[in-house]
Order: structure tokens, then sequence, then C-alpha cells
């Protein structure tokens, strides 16, 4: 199976099948910000399901980040409605736990070293130190941090204050990983490293990702499913299925993913025109 | 070498200070040299040290009380605009008023001279310590709020992980501001209330000798307090770097 476009038939069909696995369910959200004429977004209707890798693709500006905003609550949606089917979480879907919010940018605390960078959360949310320290070594093993703990972000590379970003995001043990353009500041090779990582990670913890990106490479690359987005207003213009194709480390030499990145590429420029 | 210059130029300055004074035929009363100044302090040396610890006694006393009572303000008026837009006129007036022209009615209104020059200082050293942190309290960046919002921090827990330690540079040069002035209010009041229950601090040893024409320990007064100052203001840096210097932009590491 390959890519494909979906219908509103099939979209219709595979909620549905996939009824007992819907995690978020955004319905009709609108969005004008306060002091413009427009709305920023439109009449988004978005669904994730539970281990989905699921991008959001658009030209800048166009409110991928406010959608992801609007999700973790950062944001109020003017008009329509987040479901969280609650069956998915163990306490309420409101849980700051279950959502992780990995920034554009690092946006660590520069007054804290690693260690304390990533215990921040579980501070936070009043974790006894014994638990917290088992979970945060765990997480800076897996980030590949070890040996870091006490460094401070000024003397950290982009790379690896990206990787404490993770690490941080982690810590809380979330449901669903929400992220935005995290590795837009990095370069090629670290960026594709970083990717795989972030592949590997969602394996080994069932992670949920929401991923903003407006690089056609990256998310053809992690997705199995990608939303291309049209901008003034921000509105969803398609939504393509990737699942079923086999995302080796070569994969992204293989022809097919060349073609699949002109689809993407191919449906970004109809969203466009539109 | 670069840690040896200030004191070597100040050295040279002294030393030629002391041959101009030779050699030009100076009065003593007038200009003394730095061995007379330096003689004066050795004989009075008990009396000025007495007048010292008084002095840097109020300085102390209202740099503490300026630090207590900014911060407590400075977080109010973060999470109140209300009360910033209510209270800022009043410290504004208090800080644009010169200190010598308000010192007489604290004199008249304050029984106890030690807590009326205390006053003194303390309204001196009181403005920059407030403007500074609430400009530091401000500037937090706004994805550092949305990353305490994403966990539901409380106002306590969004203080001391956040906001407090990003106003923390700001706070600090402030204080080094701070400093200086606490020591000139205390100084002023001084000059303006007069001694101390009692007790003459550097202030007003510079009065008393000027009335015994007693230049040499006027001068002994004068480099005792700049000497304070210069010892308190390199505290504050001292302490500044030690707080800063893990992860301030302002201290670059060089490997």
């Amino acid at each position: 199976m390959t890519l494909r476009v979906l219908t509103d038939t099939d979209r219709q069909s595979k909620l549905e099948v996939d009824q007992e696995k819907l995690i978020a369910q955004l319905g009709s959200i609108s969005k004008r910000f306060a002091g413009t004429s427009n709305n920023a977004l439109e009449n988004i209707n978005l669904e994730v399901f539970q281990k989905d890798f699921l991008s959001i693709v658009g030209p800048s500006g166009c409110g991928k980040t406010s959608i992801l905003k609007i999700m973790c609550g950062l944001i109020k949606p003017s008009s329509g409605s987040i479901n969280w089917p609650t069956s998915n979480f163990q306490n309420s879907p409101e849980n700051p736990a279950n959502l992780s919010f990995v920034f554009q940018e690092p946006n660590l605390l520069p007054w804290m070293n690693v260690y304390e960078n990533i215990k921040m959360p579980l501070k936070i949310l009043k974790e006894d130190n014994y638990s917290a320290d088992e979970k945060i070594y765990e997480i800076i093993d897996l980030v590949g941090l070890k040996g870091f703990e006490g460094y401070y972000p000024k003397q950290l590379s982009g790379g690896m204050s990206m990787r404490v970003s993770i690490a941080r995001a982690l810590v809380t043990q979330p449901k669903v990983l929400l992220m935005d353009e995290p590795f837009s500041a990095l370069d090629e090779n670290r960026r594709f490293e970083l990717s795989q990582e972030i592949l590997k990670i969602k394996k080994e913890k069932n992670l949920t990702v929401v991923y903003v990106t407006h690089s056609i490479y990256e998310s053809v690359y992690l997705s199995d499913r990608i939303y291309v987005m049209q901008s003034h207003p921000g509105r969803i213009f398609e939504e393509l299925d990737f699942s079923g194709i086999d995302k080796n480390e070569d994969y992204r030499f293989t022809p097919e993913f060349y073609e699949q990145a002109k689809v993407v590429s191919d449906s970004l420029k109809r969203a466009q025109i539109v | 070498m670069s840690k040896l210059q200030s004191p070597l130029i100040i050295l040279c300055f002294l030393i030629l200070w002391e041959i101009l004074f030779h050699t030009l035929n100076i009065k003593w009363y007038l200009l003394p040299p730095p061995t007379m100044i330096l003689e004066s302090i050795y004989s009075n040396f008990f009396s000025l040290m007495v007048s010292l610890s008084i002095t840097l006694k109020v300085t102390l006393t209202a740099l503490a009380a300026s630090i207590l009572i900014s911060l407590l303000m400075a977080i109010i008026f973060y999470f109140s605009q209300f009360m910033e837009k209510a209270m800022m006129p009043v410290t504004v007036i208090l800080q644009v008023t010169p200190i010598i022209a308000i010192a007489p009615l604290i004199s008249i209104w304050v029984d106890n001279s030690e807590m009326a020059t205390l006053i003194c200082a303390f309204l001196v050293a009181f403005f920059p310590l407030l403007t500074n942190t609430i400009a530091g309290l401000k500037s937090t960046e706004k994805n550092h709020l949305d990353l305490m919002k994403l966990y539901r921090a409380s106002k306590i827990q969004l203080l001391r992980y956040v906001v407090l330690p990003n106003a923390l540079p700001y706070f600090l040069s402030g204080l080094k501001i701070s400093t200086g002035l606490a020591l000139i209010g205390a100084i002023v009041g001084e000059f303006v209330i007069g001694p101390i229950s009692g007790h003459s601090g550097l202030a007003y040893r510079i009065i008393e000798s000027g009335y015994q024409l007693e230049i040499p320990k006027m001068f002994a007064s004068v480099f005792l307090i700049s000497i304070t100052g210069i010892v308190l203001y390199n505290l504050v840096r001292l302490i500044s770097y030690l707080i800063l210097r893990d992860w301030h932009s302002s201290y670059i590491q060089q490997d």
C-alpha cells in the first residue's frame, strides 16, 4: 500500500473503523486573533489516532503552530471544539502529563543545567525526588545526553539543546507529543539524526506524535498521515495517508520517497492556487 | 598585569600628590599630603572606626530594607497592573525629589535620629532596585511563560522557576547602583540630621573636622567613605559574578 489522498468518505469510514483508537478530534475549529479582521484558522477538522505520526504541512503563517497551541490549551479557539475521548487517557485528558509540547526553539531555562531543566516539569507536577530521578536518568539515556547533566544551556550546541528540550517533553511520560518545527534551526545531518531518533523513541514509548513542519522531506520521511494546509485563512486542504510504508534508514534515498515527496509538493502547490 | 593596573595608577597619583605638595609648597590646611592623611587615620583610628561602623550600619540596613521592599513591591506590581499604576507615581515623586530637600522634614517627623538617617538612605537606594527588578520580571520570555502554562504551574512555581531567576541579572545590576546610593543617602542624611543617637558617623566627622580646622582628619573621613563605597561595590560585583557566571551571557566562558 502506498500513498493516497483521503476523501471525505474515506475519513468517515476510517473514523468508524478506528473509533477505539481516537485520541483527539478537532471539530470545526476557527481562530481569529484579537485586533485582526480575518480568521487565522477556519473550519479545522482533524483527527489524531493512537500511535499516529501525524504531520501538518503548510507555508509559513498558515496557522500550523496555532493548531498545536489550541490542542495543548495555550490559545483558545474562537469557535469549535476539541474532543479527547477519555478512554485512552489514564487520568483526565486535561492532565498536563498526558500532553507534551516541543517548541520551535529549545526553550530551555538558561539558569538551570541540563538535569534541572529536565526535572522542572516533574517538580511542577510535585513528583517525589526518588521516582523523578529514575525517570530523568532513563530519559537522559534514551536521548543520548549522558555526561551532559551538569551543562548549562549556553554551553550546548543547537542539536544538544534540542535533545534536552525533547527529554524535558518526554520526562512526564506523555501519551501525545506535539512538536512545532523542532528541527528547523538545525543543519541537515543533525536534523536527520534527530528525526530518526524521534521515530525510535516513538516506537519504544508507544507515542502519538503531531508534528508541524514546512519541510516536505521531513514530513514524508516521518509521517503516517499528512494534513496539507493552505493559508489566508488557514484551512486544511487535503489529507494524505502514508500508512503501511516501510521506512528504513535508506528510505529517504529511494525513488518512492521522491515520488511521495512530489505528491506532497504538488498538493501544496494546488493548495496555494485554490 | 591587568589586575594590578588600577592600583598602580592610584599609587602613582598618590606619590605625585605627595611630591607636588612638597615642591609647590601647598599649605597643609588647604590640601594635606597623603602621608598626613594616613597619619591622621592612624592617630584617630579608634574613633574613625566607630564612625565608620555607624555609617556602615545605616547603609547596610537601608540596603537590606530596599532589597526586601523593592522585591515585594515588584512582585505585587508584576501580578497587579492596578497596583503598579496606583503606586508607581508615588515612588517616582520620592525618587525625583532631591533627598537633601526632604531630609529636614524627615528629621522633624522622625524623633529617632538613626531611623531618620535610615529613611533617607532607604529613599535613595530603593528606586533603582524597584525599577530594575520590575523590568526584569516583565522581560520574561513568552515561550518560558507558555512552558509554565503547559504544566499548569502555580503562581509561586512560576515565580520560583522562571520569573524571579529571569529578573536576577536586572536585580543585581540595580543592586550595584543602589549600594552606592545607600551610602550617599546615609551620608546626606547624617549631614542634615546630625549625630546618630549621640555618636558621630563619618559624615558628622567631616562637619566636626571642618569646625575644628582639622583638615587631615576631614580628608581621612572622606577617604574612608570612598573606600567603603569601593569595597561595597566590588562585593556586589563579586556576588553578581558568583551567581551569574554559570548561565548568564554577560559572563562568556573561554575554554
